[in-house]
């Protein structure tokens, strides 16, 4: 006896993707609507990276992995387009409410056939579009179904078509462990969206999400993770599972979190789950909802920069979330970068004497990078380094001469004192890699009351009205 | 005080025989330092025009004995990041590459960059650099339209000559492919037969317009164009962004920003 869901599986699985399943003639159509709709549905996950795992072609099949992931193109808000990111359907029984394919939503739905992703992957992948495959879907009757429906694709395109590129699909939470574990043997990364940074968040925004049923997968896959090393070392063919690890993502601006809030949350993924990546998505307000920021709020992308900022000072400058914010100083400066800001709060650290300081110091130099870190070690090693050399090397010294001395003495005559160093720092413009005007001030501290905003500007009140 | 011009051509083997020859010139001559040496290639040659410059004939054998020299003395990655240095569009490469390999091997740093104070040093890590932007631009940008018999083809222009280094990685990703890149600025074939060694032809009379493509691929280049549309966020629409991570000179070449699909 068939139940529902196996002839619902036998059909996906053989219904040819373009007419006979040689090229694209009739269905061309149907295929193209189909990808308008579940690209268009996909395009709020933010991962669109392709790295982390180094995989040398086998000499027969198509496809490789390159360590630093490679951007195929760019997309016209100047994000990366690297692997094909799609939904594998958008029909959806939550109802989350910050979300475009929620439930009550009437927006046109659409779901592909395991068949017609494989031959989009494959296709793209020959032309040299794409890196690969990012498959997340809606949750379809259940999350366990959904999460098979999911791993019959990578199952298909890793045995069937095999697909040496890149995969990268969505965890489902609350799917059973079992199929999650199996598809993790055929993908290179897997992420479970955090979704909102705090519980609270998620009970407001999303009714049908339990925090405990995403970090349970997120768990399942980190030890996944640390047993398939362990496994590797003993057999060296075992098959790798999620090689590239695993990353998560949080809508940053739906909910009132403060960014200490936000970044301590991120360094508990770091340090707890070992996860690759966190990527924060600056909330676009797309639907209406009590809950939500007023539509046609703008998204706020200095707020998420600046949490982009502190998080790579997280993963590779030895940075602490604590020493970057606290409760009584609970968000970022919004006119320094947050390098440059925890600098001036430790001016007694500085200055640092660039033929001496270690590698970690000199990683805390604002205008100083990790590689040009790496370079003044590599070149002092040769001959004492002056300021003309650190200007070849890559060092911002328009940023960093306040915090410097290279054989003892500063590039110029400098007051170490904090207001007048902000005050040149702040003369300098800053690269922001947006317009200015899609996030006024005002806007950044929808959630902030007035206490809080008047304590974090308090000390720089007067530089900012001339600024702004 | 003398000092030598050596003149050799413009590639990988020219470059590396004219190290050696400079080599040769130091002992032979008695010179006191690589500093009075000098070597230029390609279009550095054409500018001068001096009867004390020595031209150097590329000799394999002579650029291969420095090949082992670089492996075995410094690494295969710096022989690696050398040929980068080589192939770019650096006009004094063939000199900066020459006296950072001689200063490489007194010091027998493995970090062959490491002293970016010295002039040449810096030159031939920013020509290095350079190069190797261009190629990771183009692991990704490169289109491959594919052709009635199922070869795939793609046109380009790099700056730098770095069409070896884009036919092994795609060699390493499509081995079972038939494809062909076309670098249409030097003017030169690189060619993959399917499970076979690549290798490049030198041409200049390809009539691009000959090619017939087959019947899938408008299909596939309209499915990706409306992809590339529908993948953005409108609020979130930033030109200069795209411009600065996508210069506009390689979208001439790019399936998704011709106007045709």
């Amino acid at each position: 006896m068939f139940c529902k869901d196996d002839v619902k599986r036998k059909n996906m699985l053989f219904v040819p993707p373009f007419g006979d399943g040689m090229g694209i003639g009739m269905e061309m159509k149907t295929v193209m609507e189909k990808l308008e709709i579940l690209s268009d549905a996909a395009k709020y996950d933010v991962a669109c990276t392709s790295s982390g795992v180094d995989r040398k072609g086998n000499g027969k099949d198509m496809g490789n992995c390159i360590k630093g992931g490679i951007c195929h193109s760019f997309a016209a808000d100047g994000r990366c387009i690297s692997l094909l990111k799609i939904l594998l359907s958008n029909e959806c029984i939550f109802d989350c409410k910050y979300c475009l394919n929620r439930k009550s939503n009437d927006v046109p739905r659409a779901t592909f056939t395991p068949r017609e992703v494989c031959e989009l992957t494959m296709n793209f992948y020959k032309r040299n579009y794409i890196e690969g495959l990012f498959l997340s879907s809606g949750i379809i009757e259940n999350p366990t179904y959904t999460m098979e429906l999911i791993f019959q694709v990578v199952f298909l395109l890793r045995t069937f078509y095999h697909f040496q590129g890149y995969i990268h699909v969505k965890g489902i939470p609350g799917a059973d462990p079992d199929i999650i574990q199996k598809t993790g043997f055929y993908v290179d990364r897997m992420s479970v969206n955090l979704e909102l940074p705090t519980a609270d968040g998620l009970k407001l925004l999303a009714p049908n999400k339990h925090r405990k049923n995403i970090l349970a997968p997120m768990r399942q896959i980190q030890n996944g993770i640390i047993q398939g090393k362990q496994e590797i070392v003993q057999y060296k063919n075992a098959p790798s599972f999620v090689p590239s690890g695993q990353s998560t993502q949080m809508i940053i601006g739906a909910t009132p979190e403060s960014d200490y809030q936000i970044m301590s949350v991120a360094q508990g993924l770091y340090d707890k789950f070992n996860l690759k990546r966190v990527f924060y998505s600056a909330y676009v307000s797309i639907n209406a909802d009590k809950d939500l920021p007023a539509l046609h709020t703008g998204t706020p992308l200095l707020r998420e920069h600046r949490l982009y900022q502190a998080d790579w000072l997280l993963r590779f400058y030895q940075f602490k979330a604590e020493e970057l914010l606290t409760e009584k100083r609970p968000n970022f400066n919004v006119l320094l970068d947050p390098k440059c800001d925890w600098a001036l709060q430790h001016l007694e650290q500085f200055p640092v004497e660039i033929n001496r300081a270690d590698y970690h110091t000199l990683l805390r130099v604002p205008g100083i990078g990790v590689k040009s870190a790496q370079r003044i070690c590599g070149a002092r090693r040769t001959g004492n380094l002056r300021f003309e050399d650190l200007k070849k090397i890559g060092v911002v010294l328009k940023r960093a001469l306040y915090f410097i001395t290279c054989n003892g003495k500063m590039m110029y005559h400098t007051k170490m004192e904090e207001d007048y160093i902000t005050r040149n720092l702040l003369a300098l413009p800053e690269k922001l890699p947006f317009q200015k005007d899609t996030m006024t001030y005002k806007q950044l501290t929808l959630f902030d009351d007035k206490v809080e905003t008047a304590e974090l500007f308090g000390g720089q009140k007067e530089i900012l009205q001339r600024v702004v | 005080m003398e000092e030598y011009t050596l003149l050799c051509e413009d590639s990988i083997d020219g470059i590396l025989t004219g190290i050696y020859e400079a080599y040769q010139i130091k002992k032979e001559e008695g010179v006191e330092s690589h500093d009075r040496i000098h070597l230029y290639a390609g279009e550095m040659v054409q500018q001068r025009l001096c009867m004390h410059d020595i031209h150097i004939k590329t000799d394999l054998e002579k650029s291969h004995k420095v090949i082992r020299t670089l492996v075995e003395k410094l690494s295969e990655e710096n022989y690696y990041d050398l040929c980068l240095a080589m192939v770019s569009d650096g006009q004094d490469k063939a000199d900066a590459v020459y006296h950072t390999v001689v200063r490489a091997l007194q010091t027998k740093d493995r970090n062959m960059f490491a002293g970016l104070q010295n002039d040449y040093i810096l030159k031939a890590f920013t020509y290095q650099r350079n190069a190797n932007n261009e190629l990771m631009h183009l692991r990704g940008f490169l289109r491959f339209h594919e052709l009635e018999q199922g070869i795939l083809y793609a046109k380009t222009g790099p700056k730098n000559q770095i069409l070896p280094f884009l036919m092994a990685h795609f060699a390493d990703r499509l081995p079972s492919e038939n494809f062909m890149i076309y670098d249409e600025k030097h003017q030169v074939f690189g060619v993959h037969q399917k499970q076979k060694e690549w290798y490049l032809v030198q041409s200049d009379s390809f009539q691009e317009e000959e090619l017939v493509f087959s019947k899938d691929e408008q299909c596939y280049a309209e499915l990706f164009c409306h992809f590339c549309e529908s993948i953005a966020i409108r609020e979130r629409t930033n030109e200069n962004l795209q411009r600065n991570m996508l210069p506009l000179r390689f979208r001439g070449y790019m399936t998704e920003f011709q106007s045709k699909y």
